[in-house]
């Protein structure tokens, strides 16, 4: 009896070793190509132009950071950038919460026809022309809301949440009901509360989307000074490749390569999203132990 | 209320959902439609035309014109006003210009929601926006007679015939476009180079690579002597032939046209197969380098940038000058210099091309300009003598002084700044960047308008620059099956070239070249030379060429 458990123990330590090594190694995987593209970043363009793959860098630099920096109004599109989000997250989740709440119920008149309405959507877009004459005749051109006010609505993210608020079970609400608790009571006291890892699923996708989108930008907006941190490193990029293009006389010693700067863009661009996870991640991990207790 | 849940039941779904999208569809085009309205402009209280002065001069309009200007190039520097070129401009004419860029897919949007902006300019002179000019730009000849006659003084009247639609009017004018009297001026350089290291020339006892065999015993040579190094180098393939395809045609003066003047399919010309047979045989002595097929545009440069190619034929030096010039100044004495390179094996000269009449990009005045008259004073004050000195020179005396033989030079403390300080160069002054109607005529007139680094390629190229205008736009009209065909030969072409320089015996070379033979054939090419002898025709009309 006694060598059987070692017999076990052994067995497990073996899994958990193998497990540990193919963890590490698809850990490596991931790391390796991330790190590359760090270290590059700070590596002089010399360095970078002779090429082969970098581990350390071999000409230490910051002059990839300047170029990108060197724009004045980086600060600003910066600020754009960080408040279309945080705007856009927030109205976002929760006007696909109301919706979601609203169509989980199964009493709701014309429920069928609202739900097919939002399945064709999910098909069928009006195209980019129409839409830009919409936004156009909505008077959204070269505005703020434009970020914010066409994103409200998406409805892969309310069917998400509509399932979410139906496991919600019905007595929950009923018993509320009886103690007098109106619509919005419910919602925003029980439902919301009870959904946070859904919440916290669809602000991390959507979060991540107005981050990185910049089509918005690219038709709908010609002023500057409402140009997000993506569309301007966009500009930044293509300057930097078609420098030479525009042939200035004399010589243009330049210290940055096209590549070094936008592999420096990965990293400003990336860094501030992936600091979000760590924050967003309790969310998801309370979301699994909500999971397990249900019956 | 319960009725009405009814009516909205399964049944009725169908016929609601129609209803909306017959809406939503009538709504879109509704809006849609034109709303190009021409503006018509009054002179009186602002100036009478006078043929003889430019109507900058004499608008005395005393309010500033605000402008829109649409760049259909996300790189465009949409400054105004802050640099000493730009501010000038914006003093000089009273205007206040705000830049708006983006790409072809903005360049839809403002077509489609019917707000175009004053001015306009684009990229592809064979574009269906182009052909389609007179429906929503204001003709060049007539805004000239209208509000500013002095534009015909200073327009390359060659330009504007090219540009005519089929309505006989001119809506565009481009930027580098040379007419035959810019070539016969010698002004205009050379941009095609075969070009070597100078160490390594030097190294070699300055070897021939004039004749195939000559080419391919100094390739290897240079392989065995300098092992870090790629013997031959050419311009990235990416979605063209890189520098292999028309550049070295050219150097090697492949002929333009058949001898009765029709379309010559330049790509089977013997001679030249004789120069790709010979790549195919530097290939396979391993002188060619694997990466040169897949390398893009930038890694490229930055192999040109580190001085990894022994030789190159180079297609596009001023657009190279910085990497070049980097190398240069990095490593004095090994700089790359033009040398003969490869020759005909049949006698003929280097026929180099230029940027031809067509230039690159094209400026138009839209119907919905808010003052027309404003937007034609800054055509013709641009491309004066004054316009086309101050975006590349600045403002004399500021900038540059003029040599009494009418050559121009930057003043000292300018040139430094080009020189140590680009960034600051570039956004104080900007000179040589705003160039809607810049033009090679009058780079030649500074020594300063070009890098160092390829001076020497441009001296070389004297004399062996031939205007290839009636090869010109001659592809078949977007939309047509021949057109069709014609991106399918291309794309066919461009991997047919590289399968034969990579092929691994003769044997290959010739199926693979026999391969393409067969796929011009099944793609209608004899319909595709029809239509280009046709173009070509007419091409010579314009020109006035026999």
């Amino acid at each position: 009896m006694n060598r059987k458990v070692i017999r076990e123990d052994l067995d497990s330590r073996i899994f958990d070793a193998v497990n540990k090594v193919l963890l590490v190694c698809f850990m490596v995987i991931i790391l390796v190509p991330l790190w590359n593209v760090i270290i590059s970043s700070l590596s002089s363009g010399r360095a970078l132009a002779e090429g082969g793959f970098i581990f350390w860098s071999k000409e230490f630099s910051l002059e990839n950071y300047r170029a990108v920096f060197n724009d004045s109004t980086i600060g600003q599109s910066f600020v754009v950038s960080v408040a279309k989000t945080f705007i856009g997250v927030i109205t976002h989740v929760f006007f696909c919460a109301m919706i979601g709440y609203g169509l989980s119920k199964r009493y709701i008149r014309g429920r069928k026809l609202y739900v097919a309405m939002g399945v064709i959507t999910m098909f069928f877009s009006g195209g980019m022309i129409p839409t830009y004459l919409l936004i156009k005749s909505l008077g959204l051109l070269n505005s703020f809301w434009v970020y914010i006010i066409p994103a409200l609505f998406s409805y892969y993210d309310v069917v998400i949440l509509m399932n979410f608020f139906r496991n919600v079970p019905d007595s929950l609400e009923e018993s509320a009901k009886i103690d007098g608790a109106g619509d919005w009571h419910i919602f925003l006291k029980i439902f919301i509360p009870l959904s946070m890892p859904a919440m916290a699923t669809i602000a991390l996708f959507n979060g991540v989307g107005q981050w990185n989108d910049f089509m918005t930008t690219k038709l709908y907006i010609t002023d500057q000074a409402l140009y997000p941190l993506q569309m301007k490193l966009y500009e930044i990029i293509v300057q930097s490749q078609t420098q030479s293009m525009q042939n200035i006389g004399g010589s243009v010693v330049i210290e940055t390569t096209t590549k070094g700067v936008q592999l420096a863009t990965i990293v400003i661009t990336t860094l501030p999203i992936v600091a979000m996870y760590p924050i967003l991640q309790r969310y998801f991990i309370s979301g699994m132990m909500l999971g397990a207790v249900k019956e | 209320m319960i009725k009405m849940t009814k009516v909205l039941g399964k049944k009725t779904l169908k016929p609601v959902l129609l209803l909306m999208a017959a809406m939503l569809v009538a709504a879109g085009c509704s809006s849609g439609g034109g709303s190009t309205k021409e503006v018509e402009v009054s002179l009186e209280g602002r100036y009478t035309v006078d043929p003889e002065t430019p109507a900058w001069q004499l608008d005395k309009k005393s309010e500033t014109t605000d402008l829109t200007w649409y760049v259909n190039a996300d790189w465009w520097n949409t400054d105004f006003g802050k640099d000493v070129v730009t501010k000038k401009i914006k003093e000089d004419l009273n205007i206040n210009i705000k830049f708006i860029t983006g790409d072809d897919t903005k360049l839809n949007t403002f077509f489609a929601g019917g707000d175009m902006p004053d001015l306009l300019t684009i990229f592809d002179s064979n574009s269906p926006v182009v052909q389609k000019a007179a429906t929503w730009a204001l003709p060049l000849n007539e805004l000239a007679e209208k509000y500013d006659p002095y534009f015909n003084k200073v327009a390359a009247a060659d330009t504007l015939n090219w540009f005519q639609l089929k309505d006989g009017k001119t809506y565009g004018y481009p930027n580098y476009s040379n007419t035959q009297a810019d070539y016969d001026s010698g002004n205009i350089p050379a941009k095609t180079a075969f070009v070597i290291r100078k160490d390594v020339y030097e190294a070699l006892g300055s070897p021939d690579f004039g004749t195939p065999e000559a080419f391919q015993k100094t390739m290897n040579e240079i392989k065995s002597k300098f092992p870090d190094m790629i013997p031959f180098g050419f311009n990235a393939i990416g979605e063209g032939t890189g520098s292999l395809g028309d550049a070295l045609q050219d150097f090697i003066g492949v002929p333009l046209e058949t001898e009765d003047g029709k379309f010559y399919n330049r790509n089977l010309d013997e001679d030249y197969l004789t120069w790709l047979r010979t790549l195919n045989a530097v290939y396979r002595d391993g002188a060619i380098s694997d990466d040169s097929f897949a390398d893009d545009g930038t890694g490229f440069e930055e192999k040109v940038k580190s001085g990894k190619y022994a030789t190159m034929l180079l297609d596009g030096t001023p657009q190279q000058g910085g990497n070049l010039q980097i190398f240069m100044s990095a490593n004095p004495g090994k700089e790359y210099m033009a040398i003969d390179g490869p020759q005909s094996t049949v006698g003929h000269q280097p026929t180099l091309n230029q940027s031809g009449i067509t230039g690159w990009m094209i400026n138009y005045i839209t119907k919905n300009c808010k003052d027309p008259a404003k937007a034609i004073q800054i055509f013709t004050y641009l491309l004066s003598e004054e316009g086309q000195k101050l975006m590349n020179y600045g403002v004399e005396g500021v900038t540059y002084k003029s040599n009494p033989d009418g050559t121009v030079e930057l003043l000292p403390e300018v040139k430094d700044l080009q020189l140590n300080n680009a960034d600051k160069f570039k956004k104080d002054y900007r000179m040589g960047e705003f160039m809607f109607f810049g033009h090679d005529r009058h780079k030649a007139l500074s020594k300063d308008a070009f890098p160092e680094s390829i001076k020497q390629m441009q001296e070389w190229g004297k004399g062996k620059l031939k205007p290839h205008f009636i090869l010109e736009n001659i592809n078949p009209d977007q939309g047509t099956p021949e057109a069709r065909g014609q991106t399918a030969i291309n794309t066919n072409w461009n991997t047919t070239l590289v399968s034969m320089i990579r092929a691994k015996d003769e044997a290959t070379f010739d199926s693979v070249l026999a391969e393409h033979k067969a796929f011009l054939d099944k793609n209608n090419w004899s319909k595709i030379v029809e239509v280009r002898s046709e173009k070509m025709k007419a091409n010579k009309e314009k020109l006035g060429i026999k």
